[in-house]
């Protein structure tokens, strides 16, 4: 009697413990996909056959230290082998390893079969930012961490989403498969979202898959899982999964808004609309490694404040940021950013901190020297 | 010969009783254990290779 009721204690407590970690956020989340609810469920059940080996091995090894000690007058066996006994701890983690690795290979096949996908989003790291394709709607973006620079130096109270906020999510359908294609432009990136159970590593050169049909409307956030540089910590992954219908509303409103953007290549820009829609581009792209300030971090990121070389040559400074310099951390940008955009910033940085050269940059001009 | 199989075997289990352990190092010569090591050690590759296959099919 008085045995089962330590047994129920015991019991009462561990589930009360287990429940208690998942809230204070020590466990895994069970995540919002079937495959996080898997591989959830695997960690539980792998969690608990080591609770329970650790309880009956330190079990038997502290009963023996304490019922067989020298002061009770326990005599050592001296003894060479046992092949009984052997054979048995051998055989018996051999079956729970085999036990173990046939649930665990089904959900990995599972995770690995990104056949029969309704969407496809390529997924590319840069440093330090995510930047998403809609692979046949035409639709591309750049997700730029979003927290306030005030926040990360420390000036202003920091928001509940620290370093885990973006300006613009990756959208995604609720009960459609999404297949994701991660590569990278530079360093070795990995893209992490625990509630949905995909981590996938971004390398430059090759495509990798992943797959995720999400449950529940909600905003699932991750992080960059490869170290990739001085920014590693500032390229959060946001997902938004949304129903079908407000995502089919959103899509049309991007390829709008993608169309307008266009649009504004053939016509003659002023100057004070070209650095005011520069200083935005700058501070969401450049801003990271040429600082806010344009003061740069020498040697690795020059300043561009006072760069008279960069003042003096406008088709040099147009060369470095349409084609990036080879071997340096400065990368092409032709790819990623639209004309509009580029004659922008390159006119913005001409006329900023105090560089007055007043030059002006057409995006009509950058067209024809990415698209002659 | 079906003797040094079953050592090898009880190698690649990892237990063997000493009084064997003592008559394969008197009596038996290295290189019938090396190579009855090496074609079992393919014959499991494979053996390991068909059931992966069986599962994925």
């Amino acid at each position: 009697m008085r045995k089962m009721l330590v047994l129920a204690a015991l019991m009462a407590s561990v589930t009360g413990l287990s429940r208690a970690a998942r809230a204070a956020g020590w466990n895994m989340p069970v995540g919002v996909t079937e495959v996080s609810r898997d591989v959830y469920g695997l960690h539980m059940v792998i969690f608990w056959i080591c609770v329970i080996i650790g309880v009956i091995v330190f079990g038997i090894m502290f009963y023996s230290l304490f019922r067989y000690r020298r002061s009770k007058g326990a005599q050592a066996a001296h003894f060479h082998e046992h092949t009984t006994v052997e054979v048995f701890w051998t055989a018996i983690p051999l079956l729970i390893l085999v036990a173990m690795a046939i649930p665990a290979t089904a959900t990995l096949k599972d995770m690995y079969d990104a056949s029969e996908a309704e969407l496809d989003v390529m997924v590319t790291g840069h440093q330090w930012r995510w930047h998403y394709h809609y692979m046949g709607e035409d639709i591309t973006f750049f997700s730029n961490l979003d927290t306030p620079r005030e926040q990360i130096d420390g000036t202003a109270e920091k928001g509940e989403n620290y370093l885990l906020e973006v300006d613009q999510p990756l959208v995604l359908p609720v009960g459609r498969k999404v297949r994701l294609l991660m590569t990278s432009s530079d360093v070795i990136h990995s893209w992490w979202v625990p509630d949905l159970a995909v981590k996938k590593d971004a390398v430059p050169g090759f495509v990798n898959e992943a797959w995720t049909r999400i449950d529940e409307p909600g905003i699932y956030r991750g992080q960059c899982a490869e170290l990739c540089g001085k920014d590693h910590a500032f390229m959060p992954v946001v997902v938004q999964a949304m129903e079908q219908e407000a995502f089919d509303t959103w899509l049309a409103e991007r390829k709008q808004e993608a169309a307008a953007a266009a649009s504004g290549v053939d016509r003659e820009w002023k100057l004070e609309e070209l650095v005011e829609r520069g200083e935005k581009v700058y501070g969401s792209i450049c801003a990271s490694c040429h600082q806010a300030d344009g003061q740069g971090t020498p040697p690795t990121f020059p300043a561009l404040a006072g760069n008279q070389a960069m003042m003096d040559d406008l088709d040099w400074h147009i060369d470095v940021v349409v084609n990036g310099v080879s071997g340096s951390a400065m990368a092409a940008f032709s790819g990623t950013l639209n004309p509009v955009d580029l004659a922008a910033v390159i006119t913005y940085e001409r006329n900023a901190w105090g560089n007055e050269t007043g030059d002006v940059v057409q995006p009509a001009e950058i067209q024809a020297l990415i698209d002659p | 010969m079906w003797e040094v199989v079953k050592s090898v075997l009880s190698a690649f289990f990892g237990v063997q009783r000493e009084q064997r352990r003592r008559r394969d190092f008197e009596q038996g010569k290295p290189g019938t254990f090396i190579v009855v090591g090496i074609v079992l050690a393919m014959l499991m590759v494979i053996v390991v290779m068909a059931i992966a296959i069986m599962a994925a099919g």
